[in-house]
């Protein structure tokens, strides 16, 4: 397990190096800073704007994949706890050039007599972001941090429409956010389902 | 011995204002000046502030080609001089002196002081442009609007207990 988590480490840090087209980190923060206002502007409703930023971003997810796995030539991950690892170590890095840290949470093996918390039936892990190219110099006003504004939450779009498009239905969240106050930001990714690749109608 | 500082935009509407008092020790100043700070609109004070920014740029009415480039010209010129951004001493008022510095985007800092403290005094002002332009770069910031960022003004009450 050990020896795979640096291979993906290495992984990313290579295709980091490999991108010939970077955009300046100011540029990116600045516009995805003025997206959002404009956002809050138009809607008016903080929840909106988390869906809108949400739904954005898993617009951006599904064709992300694509790019990410033409270019990183990774296989079909074994097990929840590796798509975690994928997209921490390799992901993340070759596309925001960060590394958050994982947390992994998956259902313990039956026990017939736990009642004391309630187990997790399906496996997630948690994303700790330590730095954020997204909000570098972003404050959050008294109305947003009142209204729950998930400043990144396009984040947790892309990670949702990703993995769709490689058959995990998936519930990416924000559960903390430095810009709200919190010590630090994490993600939690709950898998909901395997897709089944379904047959076309009248395919016969 | 305490300090006003204001920040104002190009259009003279006041931003931000800080009041601080120094802890460093001062001349044997003994006048209740703080009480008399005149109010914004209500003093000479004012008229300082529109013959400052009159002679910083001459076209904040005019938008006709030709003119404005060349009141744009006087302020670039005052600019361009070294760190001439940093007014020193452009006024009097009672027994305060007013210190002022014009930032590129011609926006105005004005400090009333008591001692003369040309150093700090500069030092200061580069240190609350820099804290500006990082408020203004926050989306949720417009420009040209009051300053409410508490990080900021936390970070200029500490730079004012170290230079002032």
């Amino acid at each position: 397990m050990a020896s795979n988590v640096k291979q993906y480490k290495a992984i990313g840090e290579e295709l980091w190096k490999g991108r010939s087209e970077k955009i300046n980190a100011e540029l990116f923060a600045l516009t995805y800073g003025a997206l959002v206002v404009q956002l809050i502007q138009d809607y008016e409703d903080y929840d909106e704007v988390n869906k809108q930023l949400e739904k954005m971003g898993y617009n951006i997810g599904t064709r992300l994949i694509e790019d990410f796995l033409a270019r990183s030539g990774m296989g079909r991950c074994s097990d929840f706890r590796e798509v975690g690892e994928v997209i921490a170590k390799v992901g993340f890095k070759t596309f925001l050039n960060i590394t958050p840290g994982v947390v992994h949470a998956l259902p313990p093996s039956p026990t017939p007599n736990r009642q004391s918390n309630p187990t997790p039936s399906q496996p997630s892990f948690t994303l700790t972001l330590d730095e954020n190219p997204l909000t570098e110099f972003v404050e959050l006003p008294e109305d947003a941090l009142e209204g729950g504004l998930w400043f990144s939450n396009v984040l947790c779009g892309v990670i949702r429409g990703a993995l769709e498009m490689v058959q995990m239905q998936v519930q990416a969240e924000f559960v903390s956010d430095v810009l709200r106050g919190d010590e630090s930001s994490e993600i939690r990714v709950k898998l909901v389902k395997y897709l089944e690749e379904e047959v076309p109608v009248g395919d016969d | 011995m305490s300090h006003h500082l204001f920040l104002l935009s190009p259009s003279d509407t006041p931003l931000y204002s800080l009041t601080h008092q120094s802890t460093k020790p001062a001349p044997a100043v003994a006048s209740p000046l703080a009480a008399n700070l005149p109010t914004w609109s209500t003093s000479a004070f004012a008229g300082t502030l529109t013959a400052l920014s009159g002679a910083s740029s001459a076209t904040q009415q005019s938008t006709s080609g030709p003119t404005r480039v060349g009141g744009g010209q006087d302020r670039h010129d005052v600019m361009r001089k070294d760190s001439g951004m940093y007014l020193k001493a452009v006024d009097k008022f009672n027994e305060w002196t007013v210190s002022a510095f014009v930032t590129p985007g011609n926006m105005k800092f004005l400090l009333l002081h008591e001692a003369k403290n040309d150093d700090g005094i500069r030092s200061f002002f580069m240190e609350v442009w820099e804290l500006y332009v990082k408020t203004l770069v926050n989306p949720f910031h417009s420009a040209h609007t009051p300053v409410r960022s508490g990080v900021f003004d936390s970070r200029v009450r500490a730079s004012a207990k170290k230079y002032l």
